[in-house]
């Protein structure tokens, strides 16, 4: 009697809790709170993130946000300086940094990896994403009769190569 | 003598079966011919002749290939009319018995005009089960033979087409005291594992031929290593091939253009860039000390000695743009040669740039400067402002080299840049000594250089043959090309070890900036980025950081400044 007391007081058994709910308070729809959806999925590696971009049409818009990219790409590293950001968003946004370089990089350099890599391998992931950038700037100089035609941009291709492991 | 496989080798008919191992490793030399021929009776088949129809002993390969030959050539000769009695009036006994149906086919073109020949020479058709091989060697002086002094390939040193080299001297068939004579056609025998060895042999002969003048002999040399370099696969056959088509050019006296649309070896450069580390390497640790050098600058300079299409400059603009305390007023200046069609295309890598540069927020500012050589820009052609207000840098990536081609002028560009007062210097060379006035020293070493170079393409890791790794080998090939073939001003890619450049630096009044560490940790992870990471190494030496391909260095960056500077 008096257990039921306290619980009744402190701790409501469960099923009184689920009972309570359907009564009083909607389910919970973590789609209704999207901040708090957005602090979930910033903290996803990759993988599941492209996943959960399936769940439904929300969750792709989220997961398209550059800023989740953004801590993707920073994760293992310190807050990177303000400039960066408005740089990366110029030259493309986090998630094309993150699956055309950071992405690559991290998992290349995986075998020979050492801890205080991490900083660096972004600084080379930005490095490469820049000139990729520049490729594709491409613009008027393809009309000049060169010989091979091709005015796709290839300098990151050496990151799309399979591994010879 | 140890157990080889014999790959019969020039000899037309000779099609390039190999002989059973059931041979029992004897050789290709005919004389041996004298020490067992009448004991064998039941002598091994070759196996793989078998099974077309063919019964010949595998001990006498070398000689059935050699009268093959002979009878091609013969029938390559003779008259008109001449042969077809072979198809009508001949009786054929046995052709199955590869060697005497040969033998008695070239009786039969023997027979007319027989006066010069050694009486033994056998005469009949018949079905001779064991020709004497010991007398055909001696004594083929016939008419019917050309000068085959192109075959003499004795000239090759070491055991590289002759295994027995001694034997094949004392086999009686000489005509040691004149080649031109030689008096049988000599078989050459590639063996198969070690024609690899056989081709760097012959192509160093050809080297010394070419140096000593001798083109006849490096022309038949050339056409060898055509031969030996089909044998080969992967890497050594594209370098033997780049090696042996520039021998030939310098041979034939055919310099290779330099008509070539410079757009074009743009393109090509673009491919190699793409392909292999070498230029990212360059372009990462010139930065990367460029950086350094311009810590805390507000305004900035580089004068870039060719620009290309400016594949270093976005990420040393991004680098910039990053700074803590934000980026400097960028200005670069880029030299680059004439364009045939006239247009800028100095202009429009500028524009690129301007746009980057406008993207990520840098301020920016490009000149263009076209000259035909670096001697022709003047200091105060540049606009280059005092050091107080302006830092400056100068970057060159493979073009110093070139200089060397016309003396005094490396000089005089060295001394250009002392009077721009570069906070930095920064050079990229290949780490080879190509300009060597003697023509085998850097055959050789070219030889050796390029083929690291090739090997290290090979293993990068692609596993079809993609259109960049061809457009990255013809990138190689010119300057091998240009090394070998071409002499005096044309030959422009005179490279220079570091050792030599540190020399050549130093007294030219610049002492050397250590590149940190900073730019390794950078150049090792680019490299551990390229699938054929477990080849490639970084090395620091001195200061100066080297690229190279296991134990070879192929490229060195090196930074300089001022030797009066603090």
């Amino acid at each position: 009697m008096v257990q039921n007391h306290h619980r009744g007081c402190h701790h409501q058994d469960h099923q009184e809790i689920v009972r309570e709910n359907k009564e009083k308070r909607p389910k919970f729809f973590i789609n209704d709170h999207v901040d708090i959806l957005i602090e979930i999925l910033k903290r996803l590696d990759c993988r599941s993130l492209c996943v959960a971009a399936s769940v439904c049409r929300l969750w792709c818009t989220i997961a398209r946000n550059d800023s989740l990219w953004e801590n993707l790409c920073f994760r293992h590293v310190s807050p990177p300086p303000s400039s960066l950001r408005s740089v990366v968003l110029a030259l493309g946004g986090y998630k094309r940094l993150y699956m055309g370089c950071v992405r690559p990089v991290q998992s290349r350099l995986g075998r020979v990896r050492r801890a205080s890599w991490a900083r660096d391998e972004v600084q080379l992931s930005l490095s490469l994403f820049c000139v990729d950038y520049y490729e594709r700037l491409g613009g008027g100089s393809s009309s000049n009769g060169r010989l091979v035609g091709e005015s796709s941009p290839s300098s990151l291709m050496f990151l799309c190569k399979p591994v010879n492991v | 003598m140890k157990r080889e496989h014999q790959q019969i080798c020039g000899a037309a008919a000779a099609g390039g079966y190999g002989s059973s191992s059931g041979s029992k490793g004897e050789s290709s030399s005919t004389n041996k011919g004298k020490l067992w021929g009448e004991d064998r009776d039941s002598g091994d088949m070759d196996e793989l002749l078998g099974v077309l129809g063919y019964k010949v002993r595998s001990s006498d390969m070398a000689d059935v290939a050699k009268k093959l030959e002979q009878l091609e050539m013969v029938m390559g000769t003779a008259q008109e009319g001449g042969i077809s009695h072979l198809a009508s009036d001949t009786v054929h006994y046995n052709p199955s018995d590869l060697s005497s149906w040969v033998q008695s086919m070239l009786t039969e073109f023997n027979s007319p005009a027989t006066s010069n020949l050694d009486p033994v020479f056998p005469n009949s058709d018949s079905n001779s089960a064991k020709p004497r091989q010991q007398q055909i060697v001696g004594s083929n002086q016939s008419q019917v033979y050309n000068d085959d002094s192109e075959y003499d390939l004795r000239a090759i040193p070491g055991v590289a087409a002759y295994p027995q080299p001694k034997r094949i001297k004392t086999s009686g068939n000489d005509s040691s005291s004149s080649p031109t004579e030689s008096s049988a056609r000599p078989v050459v025998l590639v063996d198969l594992q070690e024609a690899g060895v056989q081709l760097v042999h012959t192509l160093m002969a050809c080297a010394e031929a070419v140096q000593q003048e001798n083109l006849k002999l490096a022309d038949a040399l050339v056409k060898h290593i055509g031969l030996l370099a089909a044998s080969q696969a992967g890497a050594m056959r594209k370098v033997a091939t780049c090696f042996a088509e520039a021998l030939a050019r310098r041979i034939y006296g055919v310099y290779p253009q330099d008509s070539l649309h410079p757009s074009y070896t743009d393109v090509l450069q673009m491919h190699f860039y793409e392909t292999c580390p070498y230029l990212k390497f360059a372009h990462f640790t010139a930065n990367q000390a460029i950086l350094e050098a311009f810590a805390t600058a507000k305004k900035v300079h580089v004068i870039d000695f060719g620009l290309k299409q400016g594949m270093q400059w976005p990420a040393l603009m991004q680098a910039l743009a990053l700074r803590p305390d934000g980026p400097p007023a960028f200005r670069l200046t880029g030299i680059g040669p004439p364009q045939p069609d006239n247009t800028d295309a100095l202009q429009q890598v500028g524009w690129k740039l301007a746009q980057l540069a406008e993207t990520i927020g840098v301020e920016f500012e490009f000149r263009g400067f076209i000259a035909n050589s670096l001697a022709d820009i003047e200091p105060d052609m540049l606009g280059i402002r005092p050091p107080e207000v302006e830092t400056l840098a100068v970057n060159s990536i493979f073009e110093l080299h070139r200089l060397f081609a016309q003396p005094g002028v490396i000089e005089k560009v060295l001394c250009s840049i002392k009077t721009m007062k570069p906070k930095i210097l920064t050079i990229v060379e290949e780490e080879a000594n190509h300009n060597s006035p003697v023509f085998v020293d850097r055959f050789n070493e070219a030889l050796h250089y390029y083929s690291s170079f090739f090997d290290s393409l090979e293993g990068s890791g692609v596993a079809t043959p993609s259109q960049d790794l061809v457009m990255s080998e013809l990138y190689l090939g010119r300057q091998i090309c240009n090394v070998v073939a071409c002499e005096g001003v044309e030959r422009v890619e005179r490279h220079e070890t570091l050792a030599q450049w540190r020399t050549r630096m130093e007294t030219s009044g610049f002492s050397p900036v250590h590149l940190g560490s900073n730019a390794y940790k950078q150049a090792s992870m680019l490299l551990a980025l390229f699938a054929g990471v477990d080849g490639y190494r970084v090395e620091e030496n001195d200061g100066c950081l080297m690229l190279g391909w296991h134990t070879r260095p192929l490229i060195a960056t090196s930074a300089w400044q001022l030797a009066t500077a603090e």
